[in-house]
């Protein structure tokens, strides 16, 4: 008994670890029982029965698809406009002394701690005493930027702190200038950076409701298609686009991961083929 | 050389700048110039009608200490589920970081509604998550968790896990495991251990994950709108009544600001207390 | 940098940085703040009344809708794709409305301009078709484009108290607000008042829309809501208000009743006719019943707005859905009350049982006791609302 007291304490942390992440993945579960769920009327609520035709016809509605290539069009230009605008804030903000760095930092900060109501609100305030040419995809689409640019600065800075800059000067000392050495030194050193920055704001973008809701005037983006729906009956269709768009997410992350994996490897085969010159390089990969 | 070197970095700065002062602080400057005004939507006058402010915190305050109960109560318990996950990913995952690291992030690229609305089905009196909870006797024979302040808070701390779990995990990663050797070397308990070098080491993070859920818990609306009644709702929903039904743009933007404010003293006070500098970005080059 | 002078001077030219860095922080607000300003004072202008439609020539060309979700036949085989054939307008069928208050919100400060956002045609109910109308947010319609109206249009909904000569608006649907029950939970529930039994407690819904609601509470205090007073509506909200600290409603909702009726989380509820024949197919316990005071009868309407492009289509549109059997087509889909003669014969014919159903074919019997949506004026629309908002914002 004791022994058995002794194991739950030791890997009382790890359980509890466990059942959060069990925890985390109880809804997804529920959302993807419910996109086989085959209801006879609108509602989407009890469980009928099976079937994989929702899975069939999984964009067979077009006000849903409609929805969705708003998104994915809003959320694809946010991320590029935010992901420029925040990589070249980062470089200034990691590289360079100025005048009115501490300011520049407190305006990309206070964004990320404000309330995403106000954000929203305030925009709209700031949209209709403006007028024309009131809201819709534009005015999304700079909401969307806005609350993007933060999340890419901080992501892309975290990188280029741990830049080592020692390789843009051997660069520059073999006759490059700062042209060059940035697009072909920085830039791939710092890519996955800001790469990272701009899957967080595709997902920021994509998932955004609150400030979306406030401002697309009679745009309506997938989450807004969703919530309107939950009114009269979601039907089995969304479900199973955001089972796609979850998988689609986990596939693209699990590629990165792969892809740094077998950076890692190349990076760690390498040293030795340098140090053993005169074997053949098949043979040191090996190694 | 020197001269460009200097405007360089204006350059740089200057789209992202112009961008959030033009759409993020001119909209609020918009706000307030809104929150000034009298009437609503289709016979708005600015009238310096300070009143909205003084309506904005007599009419709304049940709604204000009830946002600020359930986002801290929300924290709190986002804390205590998240920290033995971080802790986990950090010391004892090897292999499975990069994994469990997903499962956390993975949950929250499906729609924050149907995540909310998936709750809905979960915590429904009839499901066998509800009847569990009545067996244990945390909910009475007739009683239901749905349309109550605890379904909101329950959905307010999955909402946020991920934000709180994340900056733990970061700021756990970065401790130099010689000290916690160290602190063993010199006779410390595992106990002792972690509360006397690793939770003070992991304090940033706390900060930085308590306050990243804290502040958007508090005007959050989308819980308690699908998991509450109407004793459960939170100064978000209000704001949202006010703007979209009841189209009284002065009175919600007042609230607004009101809102803010309270968070920035919140925050203010918190930062003050947990003194960390970490928060503002100082970076050093 | 070597260091020049002592310690003061340092001290002092910090001092001075500071002081110039606060003076630069000032500027750059009070700058900011003074374009804010002069930019609101070149706001949003205009307004005008609506005037009449203008028809030219044969409909063609674009034609934007908004709707309510979910209240047409969907897909290649729908309504919509079917006006589409038979006229070769091309139509961008949207579905925005939610909520009457939010699409007003959303589209005032266009209609403000004359505009319309490039809508023809969109879909309201009757108190909002009302205030739009008022505010000279809508055209009138030139009936020579919509023959089939006059023709079909059921006489029940001919002249109703807020359009009587049907001007600026034609049903799309109508309704009947009443209760929904789930019989196998609540079997004895017949009216309005019923829900109020604490034998129901936290399994009650009602619904958030203040002119469905507190009409019906109003009825069981005796009170006809087409007469009420501005007390006897702020009654019924204090009655309401009880009911919401004791715990006895579980919650407000717009048409998700449907979930908690579905779950049996709620086992009455008051609701819309249209939604409970849907239900049933789900679940043949739900019924919707004809509360013993009377029921709120409401329809929802085209409406064309000012600035709409392509009017001519828009009346098209209208003409199309008012043949009997374009309407018997959206009204199999959609379960509400067709304000079009001659789709009961229709149904007679290919869904007998549809054409028994009391909920799309009401006859005047069934409706006797039934108001018209109750109308609030302007002075007490202002009190009400803020006090129906306070219920549920809690």
């Amino acid at each position: 008994m004791r022994g058995a007291w002794r194991w739950l304490r030791e890997h009382a942390v790890n359980i509890v670890a466990a059942l959060v992440v069990v925890y985390m993945l109880i809804p997804i579960a529920v959302i993807l029982v419910f996109s086989f769920n085959d209801p006879a009327g609108k509602y989407n609520f009890t469980w009928v029965g099976f079937t994989l035709s929702h899975w069939g016809n999984a964009f067979g509605i077009p006000e849903l698809n409609s929805a969705l290539l708003t998104s994915l069009k809003l959320a694809l230009l946010a991320t590029l406009v935010s992901t420029a605008i925040g990589t070249l804030m980062a470089l200034a903000l990691v590289r360079h002394q100025f005048h009115g760095r501490r300011a520049a930092n407190l305006l990309i900060v206070v964004p990320m701690a404000t309330p995403e109501i106000v954000m929203g609100a305030s925009l709209l305030s700031f949209f209709i005493i403006l007028g024309a040419p009131g809201l819709g995809f534009q005015t999304l689409l700079i909401a969307h930027v806005m609350f993007c640019i933060s999340f890419v600065v901080v992501v892309v800075r975290s990188r280029l702190i741990g830049f080592d800059r020692n390789l843009e000067e051997a660069a520059r000392d073999l006759g490059a200038n700062s042209f060059e050495t940035f697009r072909l030194v920085t830039l791939p050193l710092i890519m996955p950076g800001i790469l990272g920055g701009a899957l967080l704001a595709f997902a920021l973008s994509i998932d955004d409701f609150v400030i979306s809701n406030f401002n697309s005037g009679t745009t309506v983006t997938f989450p807004l298609y969703i919530y309107g729906a939950a009114q009269r009956g979601i039907p089995v269709e969304v479900n199973v686009i955001a089972m796609i768009l979850f998988g689609v997410t986990v596939l693209a992350m699990g590629f990165t991961v792969w892809q740094q994996r077998r950076a890692e490897k190349l990076s760690e085969a390498r040293p030795e083929q340098e140090a053993a010159l005169p074997i053949p390089a098949g043979a040191a990969e090996a190694a | 050389m020197a001269e460009r070197r200097r405007i360089v970095p204006y350059f740089l700065l200057g789209p992202g700048t112009v961008w959030l002062l033009l759409f993020f602080v001119v909209p609020l400057f918009y706000m307030g110039y809104l929150s000034l005004e009298s009437g609503i939507v289709g016979s708005l006058s600015f009238s310096w009608n300070w009143g909205n402010y003084s309506d904005a915190l007599s009419l709304y305050d049940t709604q204000f200490l009830r946002s600020f109960l359930y986002s801290g109560l929300a924290t709190l318990i986002c804390l205590l589920v998240s920290y033995p996950l971080a802790y986990t990913i950090a010391f004892r995952a090897g292999r499975w970081r990069n994994a469990l690291l997903f499962a956390v992030v993975a949950p929250f690229f499906t729609t924050y509604l149907i995540r909310t609305l998936a709750w809905e089905t979960i915590l429904s009196d009839q499901s066998p998550a509800v009847d569990a909870l009545r067996l244990i006797g945390l909910v009475p024979a007739d009683g239901h968790v749905l349309a109550t302040g605890s379904a909101v808070i329950a959905g307010l701390v999955y909402n946020f896990l991920p934000f709180m779990i994340l900056p733990i995990y970061a700021s756990l990663e970065q401790i130099d495991q010689r000290l916690i050797e160290a602190a063993k070397d010199l006779y410390a308990s595992s106990r002792a251990a972690f509360w006397r070098v690793t939770l003070p080491l992991s304090a940033p993070g706390i900060v930085a994950g308590t306050l990243l859920t804290f502040i958007p818990a508090s005007g959050d609306y989308v819980n308690a709108q699908f998991l509450g009644s109407a004793g459960n709702q939170m100064i978000g929903n209000v704001i949202q009544s006010l703007y979209k039904t009841q189209l009284d743009y002065p009175a919600a933007a007042a609230l607004s600001f009101v809102l803010m404010a309270i968070i920035m003293a919140v925050v203010l006070i918190y930062i003050r207390f947990a003194g960390s500098e970490a928060l503002m970005g100082e970076d050093k080059l | 940098m070597g260091s020049s002078g002592g310690a003061t001077s340092r001290t002092g030219r910090l001092i001075g940085a500071m002081r110039q860095k606060r003076a630069r922080a000032l500027a750059l607000a009070l700058g900011v703040a003074a374009l804010a300003l002069g930019l609101a004072a070149c706001g949003s202008g205009g307004g005008g009344s609506g005037g009449t439609v203008e028809l030219e020539g044969e409909p063609s060309g674009k034609l934007t809708i908004s709707n309510w979700p979910l209240y047409i036949d969907p897909g290649k085989e729908g309504t919509v794709k079917e006006f589409e054939k038979a006229t070769g307008i091309d139509v961008k069928y949207i579905e925005d409305v939610n909520d009457n208050a939010e699409f007003f919100g959303k589209m005032q400060p266009l209609l403000e301009q004359g505009e319309s956002g490039g809508r023809s045609v969109f879909v309201v109910t009757d108190w909002m078709a009302k205030k739009m109308h008022d505010l000279g947010y809508l055209q009138n319609l030139d009936k020579e484009g919509i023959p089939n109206v006059e023709k079909n249009l059921v006489s029940s909904l001919r002249n109703p108290g807020f359009d009587p000569n049907r001007d600026f608006s034609v049903p799309w649907q109508s309704g009947m607000g009443g209760v929904i029950v789930r019989t196998d939970l609540a079997p004895e529930v017949r009216s309005v008042c019923d829900l109020f039994d604490p034998k129901y407690k936290g399994k009650v819904d009602f619904l958030s829309e203040l002119r469905e609601t507190v009409p019906l509470v109003m009825t069981c205090e005796g009170v006809n809501p087409e007469e009420a007073t501005e007390e006897d509506w702020m009654n019924s909200i204090e009655k309401i208000k009880g009911a919401v600290e004791s715990g006895q409603i579980r919650r407000f909702t717009g048409n998700d009743y449907a979930r908690d009726l579905t779950s049996g989380d709620a086992v009455a509820v008051i609701g819309w006719s249209g939604d409970a024949v849907q239900l049933q197919a789900d679940n043949p316990n739900i019924e919707w019943r004809m509360p013993t005071e009377g029921c709120s009868l409401w329809s929802d309407n085209m409406v064309i707005p000012v600035g709409a492009p392509n009017p001519t289509a828009a009346e098209a549109w209208m003409n199309y859905v008012y043949q009997p059997q374009a309407a018997a087509k959206i009204a199999e889909y959609v379960n509400y009350v067709t304000p079009v003669e001659g789709v009961k014969q229709i149904f007679e014919k290919t869904e007998p049982e549809l054409a028994e159903s009391e909920l799309i074919f009401p006859s005047a019997e069934f409706t006797a006791k039934c108001f018209t949506q109750a109308q609030l004026s302007e002075e007490e629309e202002q009190p009400v609302t803020r006090a129906w908002n306070a219920v549920l914002n809690g």
